[in-house]
């Protein structure tokens, strides 16, 4: 039985559908990343999940039972970290964990053990003491996470967790997810940094409220037409306005270690040295590359503006 | 229930850790009243007095002699000119001046009734009122001293003994307006405080997601309401006796009443305000939004609460706006207590309506409540 199953979900906020008859699941043990550019709709998917939201059309089953009538159900038994979730600054690590051990009514022996496993979990244990407001940004998510996770939830949903964390909390804080999968806990997480996307056993591609694709990221990245290459240049935006114009801007795309080219039947990989050969400033050779997630979202993109 | 402990508990933890709370609660009602009770004052004193005497007969010494002496007023100077007496009037240097016409005894004594001018300096309308009246309440006694004296009068004057007016102001005897101000300050306090507050700790949750983060919980709507309202209107109660300490201390104002008439009134009144800062609350996205909302409230109900206007004064129309303002019924209800004592049973009226704005004011924010949150 899946812990979340969404099915045909809507949501319109007057001329505007913010999330256009999606449907996917969460199985127990499974991470699912939702990626996608801001006003994509993974928030608001998030949040008529966990019931802060209420659906235009559609069926959300939590756990087998219709969430829509059992809202109670779904706030007792779900863990949520809201987008720019920051607790209550003025409380200390220990004050705070216990604030939310008491709202789900967990006694205190009980609250007692799972704390000093999530201290183990996040390492927040010597700072039990300090304030909220003093911890450094990715303790703050590890604590906000350690809060959700006082009850003991089956199914979490956490929306951008580590926006804006440094890339060894970052790190950390996956580990800890990954620790909860093995423990069968079902996660959904949206994100917007690819390499996280990666970690995710399956991960939906949204855009303008439509979920674009949906599938392990391996199976995703296969769907890639054709090869791709990389072109480092000196200066990225010029050469990318110019390329994009020889080549058409379906095919270019820009990104930081320089140009990626898609390459296919229509455009091989010969085709494009005698492009480059006209062009002295492209220095470096051309090289094959892996296609990512993200140049899979920008192909997906391109795809549907057409 | 339990979990209403627990938001109480919480929410008590970070009124604490907040020196801003403990300034608003034990700092600021003290700082108020002496300023506010120093300051807003509508007794009028040391009025100074400039005379035109055209009669310098012994009788128009006796009423200038009657105005010296009075501690009201103070004596700025006489002149024979009232060209001069104008520009002094001009000049601010008096407020009030007299001219005591030529034959005022000889019309006097004739039974005549001269009449004497008073020219006042009306920039400011409502202390020119008590000037007058203190200029009347002079004159009347001069009058009945000389009345006997004045042989036509004479039968009239023994009539008029029967029914001589003697004011004797009860409840504050010496018409001190501090002892009207400093009820009134321990009203818009607690309005403040429940209100403004209130307003403010909502949305600070909003500001910072932790609200969301709370509605995923088992907590109930109602509960995070009521977890909300406990904190403040013990706050709000603290206050309330720190400004009645405050009140005592520094101005010797005690309440002549019953202490837990007032508490109990103070109780329902804040229902009102803790009602409307919820709802001040919904309709507010950041603390700064909550600020100028909640002052727009607490304007209004400042001005049409008879704190610094009184209410029959005002044009029909705003007496009648003035009946949607809960702070109207408690300004009566605690000045009542305050300065007269007054007992409960009379004041129930007043007591009903804070009730239903409070429960209306609830029953409204709980409603916009939980649509916001969906």
């Amino acid at each position: 039985m899946a812990a979340i199953e969404v099915e045909m979900l809507r949501k319109q906020y007057g001329n505007l559908l913010a999330v256009d008859n999606i449907s996917f699941e969460v199985s127990p043990g499974e991470i699912v990343g939702l990626i996608g550019p801001d006003g994509a709709g993974k928030t608001s998917t998030m949040r008529m999940i966990v019931t802060l939201l209420p659906p235009s059309g559609g069926q959300i089953h939590f756990q087998g039972k219709d969430a829509l009538r059992d809202m109670s159900l779904v706030r007792a038994n779900i863990g949520y970290m809201p987008q720019r979730f920051s607790l209550y600054q003025d409380l200390t690590v220990e004050q705070n964990l216990r604030f939310f051990g008491d709202l789900f009514d967990i006694p205190p022996g009980e609250q007692k053990k799972q704390m000093e496993k999530l201290y183990a979990f996040s390492r927040l244990g010597p700072f039990k003491q300090r304030l909220a407001a003093q911890l450094s940004g990715g303790m703050k998510q590890k604590l906000a996470l350690s809060c959700m996770l006082m009850h003991h939830p089956r199914v979490i949903v956490l929306d951008e967790p580590t926006f804006g964390v440094d890339p060894v909390s970052r790190h950390e804080f996956w580990e800890i997810l990954h620790e909860l999968r093995k423990e069968g806990v079902a996660i959904l997480v949206s994100t917007a940094y690819m390499d996280e996307a990666m970690q995710c056993d399956r991960v939906g591609l949204m855009y303008k409220g439509r979920m674009l694709a949906m599938d392990t990221p391996q199976k995703l990245l296969s769907t890639f037409p054709g090869e791709l290459v990389r072109l480092p240049v000196r200066q990225p935006e010029k050469e990318y306005a110019w390329l994009c114009e020889k080549l058409g801007d379906d095919r270019v795309q820009l990104f930081g270690d320089g140009l990626h080219i898609k390459l296919d039947d229509a455009l091989g990989r010969q085709a494009l040295m005698d492009v480059l050969a006209d062009r002295p400033g492209t220095t470096g050779a051309l090289q094959q590359i892996k296609p990512g997630l993200e140049d899979l979202f920008l192909y997906l993109l391109e795809e549907q503006h057409e | 229930m339990k979990r209403i402990y627990y938001l109480v508990r919480k929410e008590f933890r970070q009124i604490l850790r907040e020196p801003a709370y403990i300034g608003i609660l034990f700092i600021m009602p003290v700082v108020q009243i002496i300023l506010l009770g120093y300051a807003i004052t509508t007794d009028v004193k040391n009025i100074k007095v400039g005379i035109v005497d055209l009669d310098q007969s012994p009788m128009s010494e006796r009423l200038v002699e009657a105005y010296t002496r009075n501690n009201s007023f103070i004596y700025y100077g006489s002149t024979d000119d009232e060209r001069v007496l104008i520009r002094w009037l001009d000049d601010g240097r008096i407020s009030l001046g007299m001219v005591i016409p030529l034959h005022f005894q000889r019309d006097l004594i004739n039974g005549r009734q001269p009449d004497v001018q008073m020219v006042l300096d009306g920039v400011d309308g409502n202390s020119a009122g008590v000037v007058a009246a203190y200029a009347a309440q002079v004159t009347v006694a001069l009058q009945k001293e000389w009345l006997p004296k004045v042989p036509p009068l004479q039968k009239k004057a023994a009539a008029l003994h029967i029914t001589t007016i003697e004011p004797r102001m009860w409840y504050n005897p010496d018409l001190k307006s501090v002892n009207n101000i400093v009820p009134g300050i321990i009203a818009t306090l607690l309005t403040m405080v429940t209100l403004l507050v209130t307003a403010m700790s909502i949305v600070r949750e909003k500001e910072l997601g932790t609200l969301e983060q709370l509605m995923v919980t088992p907590l109930r709507k109602g509960e995070l309401m009521i977890g909300k309202i406990i904190p403040f209107e013990i706050a709000g109660f603290l206050l309330v006796n720190v400004s009645i300490l405050a009140a005592g201390w520094i101005f010797g104002i005690w309440i002549v009443g019953s202490v837990w008439t007032l508490y109990l009134m103070s109780l329902i009144f804040s229902l009102s305000t803790l009602g409307v800062g919820i709802l001040t609350s919904t309709m507010a996205r950041t603390q700064q939004q909550a600020m100028f909302i909640a002052w727009f409230f607490m304007v209004f109900s400042l001005l049409l609460s008879g704190f610094f206007i009184p209410i029959k004064n005002m044009p029909d129309i705003i007496q009648g706006l003035t009946y949607l303002n809960p702070m109207r019924y408690f300004m009566v209800v605690i000045r009542e207590i305050y300065l007269k004592g007054t007992p409960l049973e009379f004041l129930w009226k007043e007591g009903v309506a804070m009730l239903t704005f409070g429960v209306a004011s609830f029953v409204l924010a709980t409603v916009r409540f939980s649509k916001r949150i969906g």
